[in-house]
């Protein structure tokens, strides 16, 4: 062997090789002095886990820099690819967007926050379906912290710190915890073609999405991907105001107190199907529910004189308040005008179909 | 299509030799059941980088793909889905750019204290990333488009974006990132 770099690579290589081999004759040894066999009873009780998520201290911010003398910027957050109906390019320019603890002064202050709970976190796993009323499926699902027993959850928004308030697991910040809860907010503007929005800035305090959920599993019948959206939306104030480029003006503040959204899109009988068409656009399609057959259902609507399986399909469509969305808003203002509170409530959303169309020329 | 380089700071390459050197060791006797229920990992690893997306443009080069000084062709890596038999594709298309950090942690973690009062419930082991305080992107950008087909090159080839995204400069990202077991199937 000549002395040189390639005797040393050698000699690494050598190195390795034993290395890699010792392991290789140490590791059966301990693996199968380890190894015993599970009865028919240990494997039934085997449950596989899913995967949860905490964030610990967490802040998030990027944005746009005015650009310097030279016209450089150092931070660039921008949003484009978007045409007008005139066929104008749209260009958002997001100037700061933040993920951040609880008071941060409308993003001026970034502090930390927690995201999930220990007990109660962000959740990725496959779910069986025949849980959630999707029959035998393997169902993957993304979670955000789940709601729960009102004895014990938290006012989702963020009225009281104290145990027993409400449903959202998610704890407000107090003096002694910084709670997981988000301000989170986006100050961005709007370019079309050569025209430049004012800046448009949406807040949201101490906001919290307990409960939301994305469920993904493929259809049979349609050999296509379906799925169920669940978003829950708290925050004990939502505003949103229009300041100058320079930020020196500003409007109004629209101002939404006690805002709460709770939007079901899909559901386990009408689910949300997604595709992408023959010209390339993208396709989200809500089934209609499927009509009673002639006869099921009695003239009167009655269960008496009604097939009683149709009817109780009917009445548990129609009856599930996990199909429907609700909106509330607590006071909604412009400035120093105070408008009262807004509900909207019990949409059911019996057939959605969104496609995107091509503007470009 | 896509190229990823990391580069790693020395520490690590030194850490990993010595790790491998660890087994020919003439001093080594075997451990038994007991000792080595004792042994537990400690430290973790501390990772400092770039990581480069199609930075000069991706391996693939014909009508469409090319490099990123090729004014007519695209660069960025595709990354095309298919939503329904027989249907189109869900893209995300020209995706390039540089992340580059330092102090990225990684470390298996016990938890039995803190957390508003959730640790001493929970009193159990999690991975715990450590997220590096910011992380400098040099012109990442990427697009979201439904296309009528896979490749570019494909016949009958149709394509809507709907919406690109551009990042560049340092984006502030701390906090720890904790990973467990959770839930049933």
């Amino acid at each position: 062997m000549r002395r040189g770099n390639g005797s040393l690579s050698s000699y690494c290589h050598l190195f390795r090789l034993a290395a890699v081999m010792s392991w290789g004759c140490l590791l059966p040894a301990l693996s199968v002095a380890e190894l015993q066999q599970l009865g028919e009873a240990e494997m039934s009780e085997i449950d596989g886990a899913g995967v949860g998520l905490v964030l610990d201290n967490f802040t998030f911010s990027h944005g746009t820099d005015r650009p310097d003398s030279a016209g450089n910027q150092s931070r660039i957050f921008k949003i484009s690819g978007i045409k007008s109906t005139d066929g104008e390019d749209v260009d958002i320019t997001v100037n700061h967007l933040y993920i951040a603890g609880a008071n941060t002064n409308y993003g001026e202050d970034l502090t930390q926050v927690n995201l999930g709970r220990l007990l109660n976190p962000w959740r990725i796993d496959v779910v069986d379906g025949n849980d959630i009323g999707i029959a035998n499926k393997a169902v993957l699902e993304f979670a955000a912290p789940s709601k729960i027993a009102s004895t014990e959850g938290f006012d989702c928004m963020g009225g009281s710190a104290l145990a027993g308030s409400g449903t959202c697991s998610s704890r407000p910040a107090s003096d002694d915890w910084v709670g997981e809860r988000t301000d989170i907010g986006m100050q961005m503007n709007v370019t079309v073609g050569d025209d430049r929005s004012a800046n448009l800035n949406i807040h949201a305090k101490s906001a919290v999405i307990d409960g939301s959920y994305l469920r993904l599993w493929g259809d049979d019948q349609r050999q296509q991907m379906a799925g169920q959206f669940k978003l829950n939306f708290y925050s004990p104030e939502l505003s949103i105001n229009a300041c100058a480029q320079d930020g020196l003006v500003c409007g109004s503040r629209i101002t939404m107190s006690d805002f709460a959204l709770e939007l079901a899109i899909g559901n386990s009988l009408q689910p949300v199907f997604f595709d992408v068409d023959g010209t390339g656009n993208f396709v989200l399609e809500v089934d209609a529910i499927r009509a009673p057959g002639a006869g099921q259902i009695a003239a009167n609507g009655m269960r008496a004189g009604s097939n009683g399986q149709a009817w109780a399909f009917y009445e548990d469509y129609y009856g599930n308040p996990e199909f429907r969305s609700n909106l509330s808003i607590g006071n909604f203002s412009v400035g120093d005008r105070d408008f009262g509170a807004a509900r909207v409530q019990g949409m059911l959303i019996q057939h959605l179909k969104i496609q995107t169309k091509d503007l470009a020329p | 299509m896509t190229v990823f380089r990391v580069c790693l700071r020395p520490l690590l390459m030194i850490s990993a030799l010595w790790l491998n050197g660890v087994p020919v060791s003439a001093e080594m006797a075997p451990l038994g059941d007991e000792a080595l229920a004792n042994v537990s990992g400690k430290g973790g690893i501390y990772l400092s980088g770039d990581i480069s997306i199609n930075e000069v443009g991706g391996p693939v080069q014909n009508s469409y793909f090319g490099r990123c000084d090729e004014a007519d062709k695209k660069c960025g890596a595709r990354f095309a889905y298919r939503l329904k038999e027989g249907g189109g594709w869900m893209v995300l298309d020209e995706i390039k750019g540089l992340f580059a950090f330092e102090g990225l942690t990684l470390r298996v973690k016990k938890i039995d204290t803190g957390f508003g009062g959730d640790g001493e419930l929970f009193n159990r082991d999690v991975i715990e990333i450590g997220l590096p305080d910011s992380v400098r992107f040099t012109d990442v950008q990427f697009k979201i488009a439904a296309s009528s087909t896979a490749r570019p090159t494909d016949p009958g080839f149709m394509q809507t974006d709907i919406l690109s995204v551009q990042m560049q400069g340092d984006v502030i990202m701390q906090g720890n990132l904790l990973v467990f077991p959770d839930g049933k199937p």
